[in-house]
């Protein structure tokens, strides 16, 4: 059964279409980065996985259920694009991560024995664990970034939904990031990464998809920067399953 | 001296401690996310309720929480419709609450002088009743926020992120603004319809300024509002003529004041920790 599901999916903002019949299918352990220009979709599509969004036409499936049922969004790491967090009062990096887990205890529910051992190691996966007491708004964009990963891989989600997840991050930081996106595809998970460039996961993904006029198509790395350079993707595209 | 203890007095001090310990715990949710002028529009609205009270011969505190209650599920409304980002819903809210409740109490023939009271606070005249009423309320919306608190602060930090992973968001929302419903009936008698909200956004914004997380704010914050209503009303006492609402409020905001200087020293010894 396929963890994401897409079929015949349309969706426009208003009168503009952004995907027109996308089909999409991604099992357990799949790894794919979501590539293109700014505008494509991928947002777009990462939110109608999740069920931010509804499908004008089509199914979404998540986990083989409507994305919008709570106990399946309880199973997905979700981390929407830039530095979105409220910014009123200060709040420590290890409570941003620690949100990350509410969801599995219940809005009314208490840590548990092991939590402050998941975030540890969530802060380890990005490393930012030095700075876990820190106030996160006193911290520079890409350590933020960090945190907010971190945030999304507490608690090992079965599907990890990533928009942008590497953007502000040190060069020397992101092949850590990237591997360990592929240990977490290595254990079953299945992860999606939104990125304007995939380079930063070319080495570790298995996939990369194009949305181009609507639609899904895979490209090798080679065809996907053919498609920035042409703007359209080279041979090879096609339903991605 | 003896007058700072007197009996009327103790009773002040509880049921002032009982909302200015509470009022911030609520109101760091609203400030997180820019909704603290919320508690402004529940005060409003809650005016409408004690003159409604007044009019059905019912308890004016228990008009206030019912208003203010269908005040929230309305002002939630307006939010989740993206209605409430501009301040012109909110100030029609403000406007027509007070119209409202003027309207009643002159058609009654209550439009007196002691609506000072419901607007600016009358601590000094609660009676053991109303502490007894007072610090109930606040027990239970100290209670509700501690049991919610992990899934209030997850939804402050980041709604979007929030829904995506399951959480019950707008039933949490709805849950914020209750509270801050019970705490506005409460703190009527305090500081008053008009100023009841000073105290869940002043002593937040104090301890804010001494914090580097959010837990760590929202005890600061606590701290914070109950030294104000205990400085502001010793004030008031010690003096024996000025209204203690206003006392409590100008206490805060000198806590403020002090909380930012401090702030301030701390972050220029240590740049990293500067100011949120």
């Amino acid at each position: 059964m396929p963890v994401i599901e897409f079929a015949g999916v349309r969706f426009a903002y208003g009168a503009v279409p952004v995907l027109d019949g996308v089909d999409l299918a991604l099992g357990p352990g799949a790894f794919v980065v979501l590539a293109g220009a700014n505008g494509s979709g991928k947002s777009t599509l990462l939110k109608l996985c999740v069920g931010l969004l509804r499908p004008q036409a089509g199914t979404v499936r998540l986990l083989g259920r409507d994305p919008r049922d709570p106990e399946v969004r309880r199973r997905v790491g979700y981390a929407p694009q830039g530095l979105h967090l409220a910014t009123s009062l200060p709040v420590s990096v290890t409570e941003v991560v620690a949100a990350g887990l509410v969801p599995r205890r219940g809005p009314f529910g208490w840590s548990v024995r092991g939590d402050r051992e998941l975030v540890r190691r969530a802060l380890a996966a990005v490393a930012l664990e030095e700075l876990s007491a820190e106030c996160l708004f006193e911290l520079s964009g890409g350590q933020q970034q960090r945190a907010i990963l971190a945030r999304a891989l507490v608690g090992d989600p079965e599907v990890l939904l990533l928009d942008e997840p590497t953007t502000g991050i040190d060069q020397q930081l992101r092949p850590q990031v990237a591997a360990e996106l592929r240990r977490r595809a290595d254990a079953g998970a299945t992860v999606v990464v939104v990125s304007h460039d995939p380079d930063d996961f070319h080495d570790v993904c298995d996939r990369i998809l194009v949305i181009d006029r609507g639609r899904v198509r895979q490209v090798t790395h080679a065809e996907f920067h053919l498609h920035v350079e042409l703007g359209r993707p080279g041979p090879g595209g096609g339903v991605a399953t | 001296m003896s007058r700072l203890l007197a009996d009327w007095v103790v009773r002040a001090y509880l049921a002032g401690a009982a909302v200015g310990l509470t009022a911030p715990v609520v109101g760091s949710f609203l400030v997180q996310r820019r909704l603290a002028l919320i508690g402004d529009g529940m005060g409003h609205l809650a005016f409408a309720g004690v003159a409604l009270g007044v009019v059905l011969g019912a308890s004016p505190l228990w008009g206030a929480l019912a208003v203010a209650a269908a005040g929230a599920l309305f002002l939630e409304g307006l939010r989740s419709r993206g209605r409430l980002a501009g301040d012109v819903s909110l100030a029609i809210v403000f406007y027509v609450g007070i119209a409202l409740g003027s309207v009643l109490l002159s058609g009654a023939g209550r439009f007196d002088a002691s609506l000072l009271g419901v607007l600016f606070g009358s601590i000094f005249t609660t009676t053991w009743a109303d502490v007894v009423e007072i610090t109930g309320l606040c027990a239970l919306v100290l209670a509700a926020t501690v049991a919610s608190y992990r899934g209030l602060l997850a939804v402050a930090l980041d709604e979007e992120t929030a829904r995506a992973s399951g959480l019950p968001v707008e039933p949490l929302n709805l849950l914020l603004l209750g509270l801050v419903a019970l705490l506005v009936a409460a703190g009527m008698r305090v500081v008053g319809l008009l100023l009841v909200a000073s105290l869940l956004v002043i002593p937040v914004a104090a301890g804010s300024r001494l914090a580097h997380s959010f837990r760590g704010a929202l005890l600061a914050g606590a701290a914070a509002g109950l030294s104000s209503v205990l400085v502001g009303l010793v004030a008031a006492v010690w003096q024996g003529e000025i209204a203690p609402g206003g006392t409590v409020v100008l206490a805060s905001s000198a806590i403020f004041a002090a909380a930012s200087a401090v702030g301030r020293r701390a972050a220029r010894r240590h740049p990293r920790r500067g100011l949120p």
